[in-house]
């Protein structure tokens, strides 16, 4: 027990540990990478010469932390300073450190013409420059990660572009700086497409009258409820990012849970362990992006599809679980910073094989769905 | 009847050991053999002379040699067609010192065992007040003397390597046959020209010996072969030596390696002597070409050839001449090599060979001359690996550094670079870190695998670091498509 206590008294203290990325204006971020370029110069012509290594955050597991929400109910997982070191003269190493100067060159460029451009973009831009080191754009987003691990500051501040794949509809009023203001109730049953634009939506007016935020996994299901007009019999605002979340979007939730703090933020997602994940990371944030978006992680409650709803769909629609859902179940229970109850459904699912979506419940009819909402909300049925 | 290797031994010991008188005259000298060959016997004889203008000889040196079995046979078909050849078995010498009043003469019988008896002294020569020294060893053999030609000459092109500039050696041939007899006469000289000066040390003359050798194919030529090589300034080429001490047991040495890469031409298909891709590696024991020894030959096998970029796949050993051959090896590089073990006092009476150790210390050496000498160059295959990003690595770095609005930023950089901040080109400074970053990683890689790993310092931070490679993980939750925003 008292092993306990005193690891719990440290939870106030282990903000200490915490690494960031910094949102830096464009002359700052040049300011950084230049300070890289001559910190390498200098000990290149040393009289002891050498290439200096690159030193990253360790965006592994075992530099992950929790913070636990003690004074909030808002948890979220974090980086801390363990350094990993990438290194020219490592032969493993030695492409992934040509490729953050080379992601470095270009963000130097784009900060000098005060662009923005989206990692897609850059990906092509990298892709004809130097197509030896870029092949895919999974390298390209790790190498800006690199970056970011390096100058510490977010990937908004060097230029690149969150491309959104967010979409809100409901009662929200969106007003961005010199605009008319938006109604997201009026945008039509494809919602209103949230910007990549980070400076943008901080700037946006919101004002709403809802209850309640939805966030829903997939877009179908989405649409389905913003054509259906739901939101009008339960007094809310729907949002999806299409599937696993980007920053934009998790910003976006972020902003909206601190401008309406009252709100309770329920999720809608599948019943399975991929559905949980995307959860997860709205809810506390994830190791591999944990330098920028530690900050968005925001009080999520699931609010379906949950074990104890399985007698309300066909036993048809349990379908057997696949070999990457188990890979992302056992990712999940081995993480310090899953709830009892999360774990619990997780355990359920692998011990049946079994998951189900969202889908399952048009057993009932199609507009089944916003019946479903509104009577677990109601029986506060979320967790 | 041939002439057999071990008479040829004999000879070549003899001729070594004139010239050490030679070299150790310090003063101009001549080292001449004759071959002459009797006509009408059969089995033809052959009358041999080494004479030489070097420090009169030490009769001790002639205690070792064996006498080979030819000599016997002589005795009984002995014509005597010429004064000085003695066709008896016997070696005839003849020797004087500077401050002698006489030549002194003696036979020596290889085949008495018993040495006071080998040797027995002869009627001297007048010297008449003349000054010289030298000294004049004869003797016959059974056997044509076709088969001595080759290797003499190609001993004494060896004996060029050593560049020892104050002998000159001949090698001169009657054939008395045909009438009127013909006489072939070879030259060896050391070019003056060329060669380091009378005060070099062994190993300035080694390389530059060695690097004559290679241009002229083994010295064959007189001249640099032009189908082969450009320039001499092309050749790479490292030293190194390694020093035994001297102690009770045995006396000091020193092991002296040289090692030349030369980058052959286009043109070298259409020469005749161009070299199939083996190295040859000479050995000389104390200023004499010798038949590689057994710890030479381990030490050759031993060295971690990997670690400049080399995988050997054989060592040929062929009567003392030693090739090695290599794995993966491009077709116009070649590789000599030269070892020279010599004790640091002559004459020596207790002569050793070298350790295997300090041969290895000796190749090692030479190996890390020419890697530092010539960046980029005998590096490890994985060092190779991480030069080839280097060039886009220099270019994104000079693009940083040029496409910057800050001058202060860029002066700043071009200063610590070294260079004048109006003047300073891109291309230039592109390529200053090029090679800097290279020269870099190859000497990283001389210096000793912990060393290695002790990083360079952090670009920000000190941070305590977890030296685990960075590795692309499988990162939690990022399970969906692999178009992340």
């Amino acid at each position: 027990m008292e092993e306990n206590s005193g690891l719990s008294s440290m939870k106030f203290f282990s903000d200490q540990h915490l690494s960031y990325a910094d949102i830096l204006r464009p002359h700052e971020a040049r300011a950084r990478i230049e300070v890289s370029v001559l910190n390498l110069l200098r000990i290149l012509n040393s009289p002891d010469p050498a290439i200096s290594d690159l030193s990253l955050i360790n965006r592994k597991r075992s530099n992950s932390c929790i913070n636990q929400g003690i004074l909030t109910d808002v948890s979220y997982i974090f980086l801390s300073t363990s350094f990993t070191k990438s290194s020219l003269t490592n032969a493993k190493t030695a492409k992934a450190f040509v490729r953050v100067w080379k992601v470095m060159e270009i963000c130097f460029q784009i900060l000098l013409q005060e662009k923005r451009v989206t990692q897609r973009e850059l990906f092509y831009k990298l892709l004809c420059d130097s197509p030896e080191y870029f092949s895919s754009q999974i390298e390209v987003n790790r190498s800006v990660q690199d970056v970011v691990a390096l100058l510490r500051c977010s990937r908004y501040s060097l230029g690149i572009m969150a491309s959104s794949r967010g979409l809100v509809a409901g009662r929200l009023f969106l007003q961005e700086p010199d605009k008319e203001a938006v109604d997201c109730s009026e945008c039509g049953s494809s919602g209103f497409a949230i910007s990549g634009d980070i400076n943008l939506l901080d700037n946006t007016i919101m004002r709403s009258d809802a209850r309640y935020i939805i966030v829903v996994e997939k877009h179908a299901i989405f649409h389905r409820l913003v054509e259906d007009r739901v939101f009008n019999h339960i007094p809310c605002v729907f949002i999806t990012a299409k599937g696993y979340p980007d920053i934009a979007t998790r910003f976006f939730l972020h902003r909206m849970s601190t401008t309406f703090p009252d709100l309770p933020i329920l999720a809608l997602v599948d019943w399975n362990p991929a559905g949980l994940a995307i959860l997860c990371t709205f809810k506390f944030g994830s190791v591999g992006m944990g330098l920028e978006a530690y900050r968005y992680a925001c009080n999520v409650k699931w609010i379906g599809l949950r074990g104890d709803d399985l007698n309300l769909i066909p036993q048809e629609s349990l379908v057997p679980l696949k070999p990457k859902d188990s890979q992302i179940a056992k990712s999940l229970l081995s993480s310090k910073i899953l709830q009892g109850n999360y774990r619990d459904e997780l355990s359920l699912m692998v011990e049946t094989g079994k998951r189900a979506e969202i889908e399952a419940l048009y057993c009932h009819g199609y507009d089944y769905l916003g019946k479903y909402i509104a009577t677990k909300i109601v029986q506060g049925k979320y967790i | 009847m041939e002439i057999t290797d071990s008479v040829l031994k004999l000879l070549l010991q003899l001729v070594s050991s004139a010239f050490q008188r030679c070299r150790l005259a310090e003063d101009l000298c001549r080292l001449s053999v004759l071959l002459d060959q009797s006509t009408g016997n059969d089995p033809p004889i052959t009358c041999i002379s080494i004479s030489d203008t070097g420090i009169g000889c030490n009769l001790k040196e002639f205690q070792d040699l064996r006498c080979p079995r030819e000599f016997n046979g002589a005795k009984f078909w002995a014509i005597l067609t010429m004064a000085y050849c003695d066709a008896d078995g016997l070696l005839s010498v003849k020797t004087t010192c500077f401050s002698d009043d006489e030549v002194y003469c003696y036979h020596i019988n290889l085949d008495e065992s018993i040495s006071n008896k080998r040797q027995k002294r002869q009627a001297s020569q007048a010297k008449n007040g003349a000054n010289f020294s030298g000294t004049e060893v004869s003797l016959s053999v059974f056997g044509s003397m076709d088969v001595l030609v080759a290797p003499i000459t190609s001993f004494f092109q060896k004996m060029l390597v050593l560049q020892i500039p104050n002998v000159t050696m001949d090698l001169i041939v009657n054939q008395v046959e045909n009438s009127p007899g013909t006489q072939t006469h070879y030259v060896f000289v050391v070019n003056a020209e060329k060669t380091p000066c009378f005060t070099a040390s062994n190993l300035e003359r080694l390389k530059s010996g060695l690097e004559d050798y290679v241009l002229r194919h083994r010295n064959c030529l007189d001249i640099m072969c032009e189908h082969c090589f450009s320039d001499r300034e092309h050749l790479k080429v490292g030293s190194g030596t390694a020093c035994s001490e001297e102690n009770r047991k045995k006396t000091g040495g020193t092991m002296e390696v040289v090692i030349v890469i030369s980058d052959l031409l286009e043109t070298t298909r259409s020469c005749s002597r161009s070299c199939d891709g083996k190295t040859e590696v000479l050995y000389f024991d104390n200023f004499s070409p010798s038949p590689i020894p057994q710890a030479a030959l381990s030490a050759l096998k031993k060295i971690d050839w990997k670690s400049y970029g080399l995988v050997l796949a054989s060592v040929n050993d062929q009567d003392g001449h030693v090739f090695l051959e290599w794995e993966n090896f491009p077709s116009y590089v070649q590789i000599q090599i030269v070892l020279h073990w010599y004790h640091n006092q002559y004459p020596t009476r207790q002569r050793t060979e070298p350790g295997i150790n300090l041969v290895k210390k000796g190749i090692k050496n030479s190996l890390n001359d020419l890697k530092a000498k010539h960046e980029g160059f005998l590096l490890s295959s994985h060092a190779r690996k991480i030069c080839s990003y280097v060039p886009d690595l220099a270019r994104s770095i000079a693009g940083l550094i040029f496409s910057s609005t800050d001058i202060d930023f860029q002066g700043d950089c071009l200063s610590v670079l070294g260079f004048q901040p109006q003047e300073a080109e891109r291309d230039a400074v592109e390529d200053y870190i090029q090679r800097k970053i290279v020269t870099v990683i190859g000497m990283n890689e001389r210096k000793p695998q912990k060393d290695q790993e002790a990083a360079a310092s952090f670009l920000f931070f000190e941070g305590d670091s977890e030296t685990s490679y960075f590795e692309d993980e499988e990162i939690e939750c990022e399970y969906y498509s692999t178009t992340l925003e």
